[in-house]
């Protein structure tokens, strides 16, 4: 072995021989004290795996202080001589040759690494040699051409134009690689090495140049690398062996529809290479020798990350070798099962698994889907382009689409295919089904781009515009009849089909088991109907935090309260007081039973005086209209509003309450006791509270009276809302009344910035967001610096006057694993979402209350 | 609103419309639709019925896009035909890379979102975009002598990475504006006019031709 300057300098042993200074085997990296720093994450990496005992591919790592030393022939040359003693195999001789391949690393995860250069030693003399061996003439030309065109650029300073413009006239890859050749003769200082050390080292030189192109620096710069950030080298054998015994692939641990263990993956044919793209894929079944041959590799390599694992591998003469290996993003139930699977085999406590998992995985499994009754009839199947689920009219066009949707009717696009053209269309529908296309199809990207769920390649669907009807099988849809996807399963069923929350999946309630022994925060949910109350105990909630009784007095029944308001007088307004006393008691029952036995908490009428007004002209009589013109408001957010109209109109409250307490004796009678939790809204004055909860304390009584029983027997607790800043000013004096208090963040948010939330989000808070001045929107993010300073202000005073006292916070922040971390810190007794978040309150309550213990943020 | 000028004549055909107007069409029908405040010359190809406007957008008619056609189709048999017919057959298999491209910037491998948290894989999806983009910039270059519309398409799509680059995700492939996807898609739809090909003819070719690359050796 001929060796000159650095590389001979000292060295150890390797069988018989010395290996020279710079070059490291793979696996021998961490003996010499040598971690990623030096031996990039590649050659780290594959230390590792042979640490595991996994089989690997044999190679040598060049240090990132050496890498420049490769561009030397005679460290070239000393690096072929070493890589043949490892792999046990000559260059491009005899029945199994081999060739070399130059990979790089660096010292850090990095996207845009140069790619590999993969037949390094490929050359004219020994091309028939090889061609014998693998009997694939085209696929060998292409990687070669591939690399000949990067070295030439980097390596040899010959213009890329110049040779992408041979490569685009010359099209069969046979005569390219003579071409370039040619060429880089003709163009560069000296011609294309024949020997593999002399390619080697300008292979070398090419691959360090391109890692400092202006595209590779953006690359570092997008993911907030240094510039400078160095490359260790990686020469590895290209062991050849015939076509049917070898190939190479990638594989994951996981399935990516279920999240169950299943080696998954890609299996090509011949050559390893990045560019240009590989043949055609074929499944692990193809695999020689099976995909069983990866199982244990995967299951090593999942319990040493932690995650579901993804490796590349070779495999020649039906011998497996690993190139790579990398924990995989697990996402939704891949992430969840996982979580448990690692639980279960004892490699993770609970505590972890609930860490691990990430709320939107969580939400992802939460996805509004199709409520399948068994019913519904299955037109057709495509591909699931764009999750979500949506059911409304077909319409066949965009421009159909576009006049339907402007009725207020919602409508599924249905098409061959999708264009430009179709837009406004796809914007305006609730949802898309093409019959052409895959994942990558005009309206799959589009409708990912706006939030439609679509279902792509629907190839049993026949669309004909002339007639109006799409056609699968022997069912013929007409425009207009209802069709309702699923984006996630890909599904389409003919006819009206609900569509709801997701079921969670049996997993994601084990870990969400876990979670609620960990947190300390309870978690409500807020629902107005007993349906919603239902759906809530059903995804976990411990009770009912936000009953908006407001539903009750709106649709048919607001000709009802429109009277109490417009009443001339107070018996016309006790008269239809009485009317709706009736149908708000039948709504509280319902909401009772759905919630059993669990707190709730009932909100009395808050809604703005205009809802309930008639429209100009509308009020029936002159006398009518004068007193709803009178009662018109500038600003109905901030007029006659909650408490303000119920002390205005004092029966208001009272026959609210009424039918709250009648109801809760109704469902006591069938042996649910929910604890009642009445709350008042929109209070500024300490008074307001007072006054409301005389005129709630005289209502249970006049109930209990009339049932002939005593008013202890007819448990409640009276609470308030914070919604302004002057309540939470005053929450000591509220305190004094309250036995709870819940913080309205929604209003509490509008009131302390003065933003009128349909007004800014557009126009001021998305800029805002977008220029940096708001880091979210305050009315998505609870703003810890403002309002949270107020709700801390209230939690302390209305503590130091009732130590007890409840604290609760209603409203969309409710469901912000943001928020709650907050909520747990400001020391909250519970949060209260939509029925649909509970999941994910639950488990960011537990991440919250984890990360409070370890002192850090979640 | 102005009267449609009498004959006149653009690109390659003789049409009913005065320049401008004709250039307004082939852009509409280009770009498939239009938002914004309707001008004088798309309320007069309303007028002829060869647009629809509604709301802030413009959309045009089937009628409209037949005219339009006509005007940027290339003679049929034409040397410039067949010169454009073989750079759209090399733009398909690119196309194809493009479109895969937009999908792992939306999504990941496994299905969900890309929230775009992930700076490694989103630097990794730019990379495969250079490669998408070095591919197509030969044939924009070979493509604009024969077709002049077709210029500005580079400096369009350049302007999008630009955009992209500077840190907007939208820029990739949102629909809303003239991201890079949306540029690519004007492209396209060019030269599928300039030929007369069809969308399903189109996405069969595209197929075909991917499928070759793929079976090739």
């Amino acid at each position: 072995m001929s060796v000159s300057g650095r590389a001979s300098r000292a060295g150890s042993s390797l069988g018989h021989g010395l290996i020279p200074y710079g070059l490291i085997p793979y696996g021998q990296g961490r003996a010499r004290g040598l971690d990623a720093a030096a031996l990039g994450t590649h050659g780290f990496q594959m230390d590792e795996l042979i640490s595991l005992g996994l089989p690997t591919v044999a190679g040598l790592t060049v240090p990132v202080a050496d890498a420049e030393s490769l561009t030397d022939p005679d460290l070239a040359m000393a690096a072929v001589e070493l890589l043949q003693q490892l792999a046990g195999r000559r260059l491009a001789h005899g029945e199994r040759p081999m060739l070399v391949r130059l990979t790089a690393s660096a010292p850090v995860p990095v996207a845009g690494l140069p790619p590999d250069l993969p037949v390094v030693g490929l050359a004219p003399h020994n091309r028939d040699a090889v061609m014998k061996v693998i009997a694939r003439d085209r696929v060998l030309h292409e990687v070669w051409g591939t690399m000949l065109r990067s070295i030439g650029e980097h390596g040899l300073g010959v213009a890329g134009a110049a040779m992408d413009d041979l490569m685009f006239d010359v099209t069969d890859p046979c005569e390219q690689v003579p071409a370039l050749l040619e060429l880089i003769a003709a163009e560069a200082q000296a011609p294309f090495p024949d020997d593999p050390a002399g390619q080697l080292a300008v292979a070398a030189r090419a691959m360090l140049a391109r890692w400092q192109t202006p595209r590779a620096k953006r690359a570092r710069r997008t993911q907030k690398l240094p510039a400078d950030l160095p490359l260790a080298l990686h020469v590895q054998a290209l062991v050849l062996g015939p076509w049917d015994l070898s190939g190479f692939g990638t594989a994951t641990s996981r399935d990516p529809e279920t999240g169950a263990f299943r080696p998954t993956g890609t299996f090509y044919r011949g050559v390893r290479r990045s560019a240009p793209r590989p043949p055609r894929p074929e499944d692990l079944s193809a695999v020689p020798g099976g995909a069983g041959l990866l199982e244990s590799a995967l299951l090593t390599l999942e319990q040493h990350f932690a995650a579901p694992a993804a490796l590349d591998f070779e495999l020649r003469d039906g011998e497996l070798a690993l190139l790579s290996a990398r924990p995989e993003r697990a996402a939704g139930l891949a992430a969840v099962r996982l979580a448990v699977d690692l639980v279960n085999a004892g490699a993770r406590a609970e505590r972890a698994a609930v860490r691990q998992v990430r709320p939107a995985d969580v939400q992802e499994l939460l996805h509004p889907q199709l409520r399948l009754t068994g019913t519904e009839t299955e037109l057709v199947r495509g591909l699931p382009a764009s999750a979500g689920a949506a059911c409304g009219e077909m319409v066949l066009s965009s421009d159909a689409a576009v006049s339907r949707a402007a009725e207020g009717v919602p409508v599924v696009l249905v098409a061959t295919e999708t264009t430009p053209a179709d837009l406004p269309g796809l914007l305006a529908s609730a949802g898309v089904i093409t019959a052409a296309g895959g994942l990558a199809s005009h309206a799959a990207v589009v409708a990912r781009g706006v939030g439609v769920p679509a279902v792509c390649g629907a190839g049993g669907l026949r669309i004909d515009a002339a007639s109006g009807t799409a056609t699968a099988g022997d069912r013929t849809l007409c425009e207009g009849d209802m069709v309702a996807l699923d984006g996630r399963t890909g599904a389409v069923y003919t006819g009206q089909v609900e569509i709801s929350a997701a079921r969670p999946p049996r997993e994601l309630e084990t870990v969400l088991g876990w979670a609620d022994t960990l947190r300390k925060l309870g978690v409500r949910a807020n629902a107005d109907t007993g349906r919603d109350a239902r759906t809530a105990v059903e995804l976990g909630a411990e009770g009912i935090g936000l009953c908006r009784t407001e539903h009750q007095f709106l649709g048919e029944r607001l000709p009802l309260i429109r009277r109490v308001i417009l009443a001339a007088d107070p018996e016309a307004e006790r008269r239809a007081l009485d009317a709706l006393a009736e149908a708000q008691r039948e709504d509280f029952r319902e909401l009772l039973r759905g919630t059993g036995s669990r707190p709730v908490t009932v909100r009395l009428l808050d809604a703005p005086m205009h809802e309930f007004l008639p429209a100009p002209g509308r009020a029936g009589d002159a006398e009518a209209e004068e007193r709803a013109e009178e009662l018109r408001e500038a600003n109905p957010m901030l007029g006659v509003r909650g408490v303000r109209l119920a002390l205005l109109h004092d029966r208001l409250y009272p026959a609210q309450a009424e039918a709250l307490f009648g109801a809760w004796l109704d469902v006591r009678a069938e042996g649910v006791e929910p604890e009642l939790e009445v709350m008042i809204p929109l209070v500024s004055l300490p008074e307001e509270l007072t006054a409301a909860a005389r005129q709630v304390r005289a209502a249970a009584e006049a109930v209990a009276a009339r049932a002939g029983i005593d008013v202890s027997a007819v448990p409640y607790r009276i609470g308030s809302m914070v919604e302004t800043p002057r309540a939470a000013l005053l929450a000591g004096e509220l305190a004094r009344t309250a036995q709870f208090l819940s913080f309205g963040t929604n209003d509490l948010t509008q009131l302390t910035y003065g933003f009128s939330r349909d007004d800014v989000e557009r126009r001021v808070l998305e800029p805002y967001v977008a220029g940096g001045l708001l880091a979210a929107s305050p009315f998505e993010r609870l703003d810890a610096d403002g309002v949270g300073a107020l709700i801390e202000i209230a939690v302390q005073r209305a503590r130091a006057v009732r130590p007890d006292i409840k604290l609760g916070l209603c409203g969309e922040h409710g469901g912000d694993p943001a928020s709650i971390e907050l909520c747990d810190r400001l020391g909250l007794d519970y949060v209260s979402c939509s029925p649909g978040r509970v999941p994910v309150a639950r488990l960011a309550a537990a991440q919250a209350t984890c990360a409070a213990q370890e002192g850090r943020t979640p | 609103m102005p009267a449609l000028p009498a004959t006149g004549s653009v690109g390659r055909s003789a049409t009913p419309l005065a320049e401008d107007f004709a250039a307004e069409l082939v852009e509409l029908a280009v770009r498939g639709m239009r938002r914004g405040p309707a001008t004088p010359q798309l309320e007069a190809l309303a007028a002829q019925g060869f647009a629809v406007l509604k709301g802030p957008l413009a959309m045009p008619t089937p009628r409209g896009t037949e005219l339009a056609g006509e005007m940027l189709r290339l003679p049929s048999g034409s040397a410039e035909e067949q010169r454009v017919r073989a750079l759209y057959e090399t733009f398909l298999p690119i196309n194809r890379r493009l479109r895969d491209v937009c999908t792992a910037w939306q999504c990941h491998p496994d299905g969900s979102a890309n929230d775009h948290s992930d700076a490694a894989y989103d630097a990794a999806v730019r990379d495969d975009l250079d490669d998408v983009h070095e591919a197509v910039a030969p044939v924009l270059r070979r493509l604009a002598p024969v077709l002049p519309r077709t210029g500005g398409y580079l400096t369009r799509l350049e302007a999008a990475l630009e955009r992209l680059d500077d840190g907007d995700h939208s820029w990739l492939a949102s629909p809303m504006f003239d991201s890079y996807h949306t540029v690519w898609m004007h492209l396209h739809q060019e030269l599928l006019l300039a030929l007369g090909v069809s969308r399903a003819e189109d996405a069969e070719l595209e197929e075909r031709l991917v499928a070759e690359t793929r079976d090739a050796g």
